[in-house]
């Protein structure tokens, strides 16, 4: 169906790391002609279209938007810019995809949603981790109700961000990030926070109830970090989820657990593996071991499948190509978006409340 | 001459600014923010002017540059990914070629790498100089011989388009104290174990202080505008002979597993073999399995110093043997003032 879709012309901008993976889903798809790619540096720039088959590299924004004329921008510059660059594209009338946090404050991000809703595009959040394959397993275990109905959800990424050498830790040029209202944990708190919104069951009653922000590895008084802990406690209607980033505890890993009134399961989105433990009828005082038996022989299919995927290079980020299909399908045919206005609002309504928190811990 | 050196307080750096500073030259260092001046023996030197910046933002380059007769650019990205490397070597690049345009500051002496070689193309045997392919597919190597590549075509560019006084110099493998074990000697294996990869084929030395006073003798030379140059000791070890040199002046000594050149390449042939068919060439591969990357690093090739020789005044002063004994008597020292 998406042959007879004429390719959208689409263009990045922002040329670091994660730009990779946005360009090599350009540059391999159907849905895009890659028109453009900017970014300040016009080496970095130059190799990315070099190297992703741009028709034209750029260094003003502004400039590409003028020639190139996308229907299509990935922002992918650090967050305090998105404001500014996405207020361009949406009044150049492109649709935006953007690298999260569309922006630091749920404010920011609903001014910027009106500007997309007056100009008649989509401005969408990239949630790929939501469509990662054990995520996306998860759902459909937890749709056929084999977790019964979902209670609690415990999001938790350990990242070595202070470790020797780890870009948010360079003290001679500290990472932008660190200027986020929250800090390095801004960076990632997206992450969290749709993901634990999209495992429990939907409400609009959203409350933080605890938030401890911390900085457990502070060095001095010139340590960059604002905080590089988080343990907070957060209630959805009647569900409950834990969100928790800590850099202290090794290996780094993203684990997604959702129990429910019938079994759990556990995930690891780093090195992919998905655990679900529910009991079957029938075997009576066998049960746990009929589960046991059949976790051992899914994690052995999903260490295989890990394997391969480290060395095909495939990384954590196969939920953004699945995102992106969905959200170009969606721009060429009016279809609903993978991630819908309501997803990105519960998320930066929440991320508000946590950062509400920070705030407080700081005063 | 009054000289801008960046990374001056890099394994290199340390030791041009004090090979400029022993030719009579004035050195403008600059070193990042977080550096640590006080282990550096010129750092208290009155010709010797200490400037912080990281050449990943443009603040206070221009500074920086204004006022210098020359640049003496070896700052680059040892570590991270392929972007950070990126911006470690070619965004610092640019923003320090910008800032030498802006200065009005003309003469560069720009730090390039034996890693731009195509090594692939090269014969077994034959000789590896100046004029040696380029690697034609950067995207089989490592990142640290991407981003080099990039770096020296930029500031060929640059150089053409601005008029700068251009030379490129190609160091080989650098060793000295602290950085006697490199990776074409093979790999160290948990703590007490080298997996030496290959035997015979000669590696393309030079020990620190050589090199350093190699890039001294070019700023010296105006002659070198324009020219490119392998900097390489006359001594070029077999990797059999330097690493029984270096283990019999080691104690205790490293365990030694030796791996037969001819068979890693069959290997790595076959295994490249594999990802092109099965995997449609997206598998990375390690060093031991990519023969770009392995043949980069321990090819049986000859190598030759004399283009340097022979337009500068250069002659690398201290031999194999001294090298040895001279870094391997500072790491004594560092550990025993680390010990005190």
């Amino acid at each position: 169906m998406t042959d007879m879709i004429p390719p959208l012309r689409a263009a990045t901008i922002g040329s670091g790391k994660i730009s990779e993976e946005h360009l090599k889903f350009l540059r391999a798809g159907d849905p895009a002609q890659l028109v453009g790619v900017c970014d300040l540096s016009p080496a970095l720039a130059a190799w990315s279209a070099r190297q992703f088959g741009a028709a034209a590299a750029y260094t003003d924004h502004r400039v590409m938007l003028e020639e190139a004329k996308p229907q299509v921008v990935h922002v992918l510059t650090p967050p305090h810019t998105h404001e500014a660059i996405i207020t361009d594209c949406l009044a150049a009338g492109a649709h935006v995809i953007t690298e999260k946090p569309v922006a630091p404050t749920h404010a920011q991000f609903t001014a910027l949603w009106q500007a997309a809703q007056r100009a008649g595009v989509l401005l969408i959040e990239d949630h790929n981790y939501r469509f990662n394959a054990p995520v996306r397993e998860l759902g459909a275990i937890i749709d056929r109700g084999e977790l019964g109905e979902i209670v609690e959800v415990e999001v938790r990424m350990s990242l070595n961000v202070r470790g020797e050498g780890n870009r948010y830790a360079d003290r001679n040029l500290p990472h932008p990030s660190h200027r986020l209202p929250c800090g390095v944990i801004h960076e990632f708190i997206t992450h969290l926070c749709y993901l634990s919104l999209h495992l429990l069951p939907t409400s609009e009653d959203i409350r933080v109830d605890k938030a401890a922000w911390r900085n457990v590895g502070r060095r001095g008084e010139d340590d960059p970090f604002m905080y590089d802990d988080l343990d907070a406690m957060v209630s959805v209607g009647a569900g409950r989820a834990r969100i928790r980033f800590t850099s202290q505890t090794q290996p780094d890993g993203f684990y997604v657990t959702a129990r429910g009134t019938k079994g759990f399961a556990e995930a690891d989105l780093f090195v992919p593996y998905l655990r679900p433990v529910v009991y079957p009828t029938g075997f009576g005082p066998l049960a746990s071991m009929v589960s046991l038996r059949r976790v051992a022989k899914r994690l052995k299919r999903d260490a295989r499948r890990a394997f391969w995927s480290k060395v095909l290079q495939e990384g954590s980020y196969d939920g953004l190509r699945h995102f992106l299909a969905g959200t170009y399908h969606a721009i060429a045919t009016g279809a609903p978006p993978p991630v819908t206005f309501d997803d990105m609002d519960r998320t930066s309504r929440l991320i508000d409340a946590l950062a509400a928190q920070a705030e407080g811990a700081r005063a | 001459m009054k000289l801008l050196v960046t990374g001056a307080s890099g394994f290199l750096g340390e030791h041009v600014v004090s090979a400029a500073l022993r030719r009579g030259h004035t050195v403008r260092a600059m070193i990042r923010p977080a550096s640590d001046v006080t282990r550096l023996p010129w750092h208290e030197d009155t010709n010797v002017e200490i400037v912080r910046a990281d050449l990943r933002q443009r603040r206070g380059l221009e500074d920086a540059v204004r006022g210098c007769d020359g640049v003496i650019h070896l700052a680059a990205a040892m570590g991270g990914d392929f972007y950070a490397r990126f911006a470690g070597t070619v965004i610092a690049t640019e923003h320090l070629l910008d800032a030498m345009t802006a200065a009005g500051v003309k003469r560069l002496i720009a730090t390039s790498s034996f890693s731009v070689y195509d090594y692939r193309r090269l014969r077994m045997g034959s000789t590896l100089d100046e004029r040696s392919p380029l690697e034609a597919r950067p995207d089989d190597r490592d990142d640290y011989a991407r981003t080099k590549l990039i770096q020296e075509q930029l500031v060929r560019d640059r150089a053409q388009r601005d008029g700068l006084e251009l030379t490129v110099l190609r160091p080989g493998a650098v060793f000295g104290a602290h950085h006697l074990w490199t990776a074409r000697l093979g790999r160290q294996l948990g703590n007490n174990r080298w997996l030496r990869t290959g035997a015979w084929a000669h590696v393309p030395f030079t020990y620190v202080e050589n090199c350093a006073e190699a890039f001294i003798a070019c700023i010296d030379a105006p002659q070198t505008v324009g020219r490119t140059y392998n900097v390489l000791d006359d001594d070029r070890p077999t990797q059999r002979r330097y690493v029984a040199l270096l283990r019999s002046r080691m104690k205790p000594r490293l365990r030694l597993l030796r791996a037969n050149f001819t068979l890693l390449r069959s290997v790595a042939a076959l295994a490249g073999l594999t990802n092109r068919l099965v995997f449609s060439g997206r598998a990375k591969l390690p060093m031991l399995l990519s023969s770009a990357k392995l043949l980069a690093l321990t090819k049986p090739l000859r190598y030759t110093n004399a283009a340097l020789k022979t337009d500068t005044a250069w002659s690398p002063r201290v031999g194999l043997i001294d090298a040895l004994d001279r870094s391997l008597a500072a790491e004594r020292e560092a550990g025993q003032s680390a010990k005190d």
